[in-house]
């Protein structure tokens, strides 16, 4: 699981084996710094966005740390959402992640009709899908394995 | 014994379950022997869960063992058996079985089931507690998960030694002593990859030692899994209130006696059958407080949620527990 030919210091700074907290910001997120880790050791990772790019050093980072780390993630909710996902995938548990949202940030919505997902910039309660042009209704419902708020057809009833 | 075992009648504890018929008895240690069981008529059996148990009767009293294959199409049950010379004689009248008996068995029945989502299961067993351990152990080599063992036995009095060191290979850490064991643990508690999950299986007072460092190392509940059971009596556990909310009645439950006994002796009449959590017919509705629950009847998520207890055996985390009586 850990066969990358660079060890992961060379890029992220982190020790191999490292259990402490990872505090990990995107974007201009400024109350991470804040964040009290209750006199465990911090390691301090920034990105400007999560991109392929970035969500693959944060995959490198947590595939290098072990278990009794805790992850605290900040910045919009877009980035925090995927960064989030990307914690589950790498065998995260939810309670081991603390999320700190920007609220007004971008967010995430799935489509249950055609499963794209589309950023919602305006921070309204319904977005257009991108894949199908249904109007979503954006719920509370956030999966973590698809990294995004659920949506669903907002104008269902009067369709039919 | 051949035929005694089915003159008496099925307990209602085992009741909806099947009648097996021991094809093999085959000594693992001194006081702990493998009993294999299969249909009479060579049917297949139900599949189970990887840290499955079986109710078996013993005359007219029933007892729980952890099934020790993985669980996947199985043509025959084994369970393990260490014989328990004090107790309620239920493991010795298991080791009075022999080939050609008939037991009345339930269904497997999973309390201690592997997490699908893991990538790695870090196993640690001491003693008979080795039981369920060795089926995760098996069913991970077959699923290609990754496993590895903490086994701690007394020199000489290990069973399923051989077992476990054909099937995990380098992956198996065998401990003979307390200060080894502790060395080891420690090692492994601080080293794992972040899609590990902890179970652990042995004598009460082991599970709560390696629990509690295992949280003291950072691991979140919901990575650690034990099987309270079967490998030791339980223990007196501590006294706690229960406050029957219908009835407004307040009763004080001492350590030593159960939450079931503390009811009938106030003059309740609690169903139940096994008295040892086993069957899930004592169970009672919690309306505030954390149960500490000691049962195998309820799953993990069950427990969790708190709102249900088996009153036979669980006790309480709080001082004060608020039941729906
Ligand atoms: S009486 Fe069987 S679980 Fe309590
Ligand atoms: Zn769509």
């Amino acid at each position: 699981m850990r066969s990358v030919s660079m060890p992961p210091t060379a890029c992220t700074g982190l020790e191999p084996g490292f259990r402490g907290v990872i505090c990990a910001s995107f974007g201009a997120a400024g109350d991470i710094a804040k964040q009290d880790t209750g006199g465990r050791p911090r390691h301090d990772l920034h990105f400007a966005s999560a991109t392929p790019n970035t969500l693959s050093d944060l995959r490198t980072v947590l595939g290098a740390s072990h278990v009794g780390v805790r992850l605290v993630l900040a910045g919009p909710q877009a980035d925090i959402r995927a960064a989030a996902a990307v914690a589950a995938e790498c065998g995260l548990l939810e309670e081991e992640v603390t999320l700190l949202s920007d609220e007004a940030g971008p967010r995430v919505v799935y489509c249950p009709h055609c499963l794209t997902t589309t950023i919602d910039r305006a921070a309204g309660s319904e977005v257009e899908c991108q894949g199908c042009a249904t109007v979503l209704a954006i719920t509370d419902h956030f999966s973590r394995r698809k990294g995004a708020y659920l949506g669903y057809s907002a104008h269902a009833e009067e369709a039919s | 014994m051949t035929m005694t075992a089915l003159k008496t009648r099925a307990h209602p504890a085992v009741e909806g379950g099947l009648q097996l018929e021991v094809t093999n008895v085959s000594l693992q240690t001194e006081s702990i022997i493998s009993i294999t069981l299969a249909d009479p008529s060579g049917e297949r059996l139900p599949s189970y869960v990887p840290g499955s148990h079986l109710v078996v009767q013993y005359g007219s009293g029933v007892n729980a063992y952890s099934l020790t294959e993985s669980g996947s199409a199985p043509s025959e049950y084994t369970i393990s058996v260490l014989r328990v010379e004090d107790g309620a004689g239920g493991s010795v009248a298991m080791h009075r079985l022999s080939v050609g008996d008939r037991v009345y068995v339930s269904r497997p029945r999973s309390a201690f089931a592997p997490v699908s989502t893991a990538t790695h299961h870090l196993l640690v067993a001491a003693g008979i507690g080795i039981t369920p351990v060795l089926s995760h152990a098996r069913a991970a080599a077959e699923r290609g998960i990754a496993a590895s063992l903490i086994y701690v036995y007394r020199p000489g009095a290990g069973a399923h030694v051989a077992d476990t060191r054909e099937l995990l290979g380098p992956g198996l850490i065998e401990c003979t002593d307390r200060g080894s064991f502790q060395k080891v643990l420690t090692e492994h508690l601080t080293t794992q990859a972040l899609g590990t999950h902890l179970y652990v299986c042995g004598p009460a007072a082991f599970m709560d030692a390696v629990l509690d460092q295992a949280r003291e190392l950072g691991w979140s509940p919901a990575r650690l899994h034990s099987e309270a059971f079967g490998a030791a009596p339980l223990d007196e556990g501590e006294p706690f209130t229960v406050n029957l909310v219908r009835s407004g009645v307040r009763l004080e439950v001492p350590a030593g006696v159960s939450l079931l006994e503390t009811l009938e002796k106030a003059g309740r009449s609690i169903p139940n059958m096994c008295r040892k959590g086993i069957c899930g017919e004592c169970s009672l509705s919690v309306v505030r407080g954390a149960p500490q629950h000691r049962d195998l009847y309820l799953t993990d998520q069950e427990k969790a949620a708190n709102t249900t207890m088996m009153c036979c055996v669980s006790r309480s985390e709080d001082p004060e527990l608020e039941l729906d009586l």
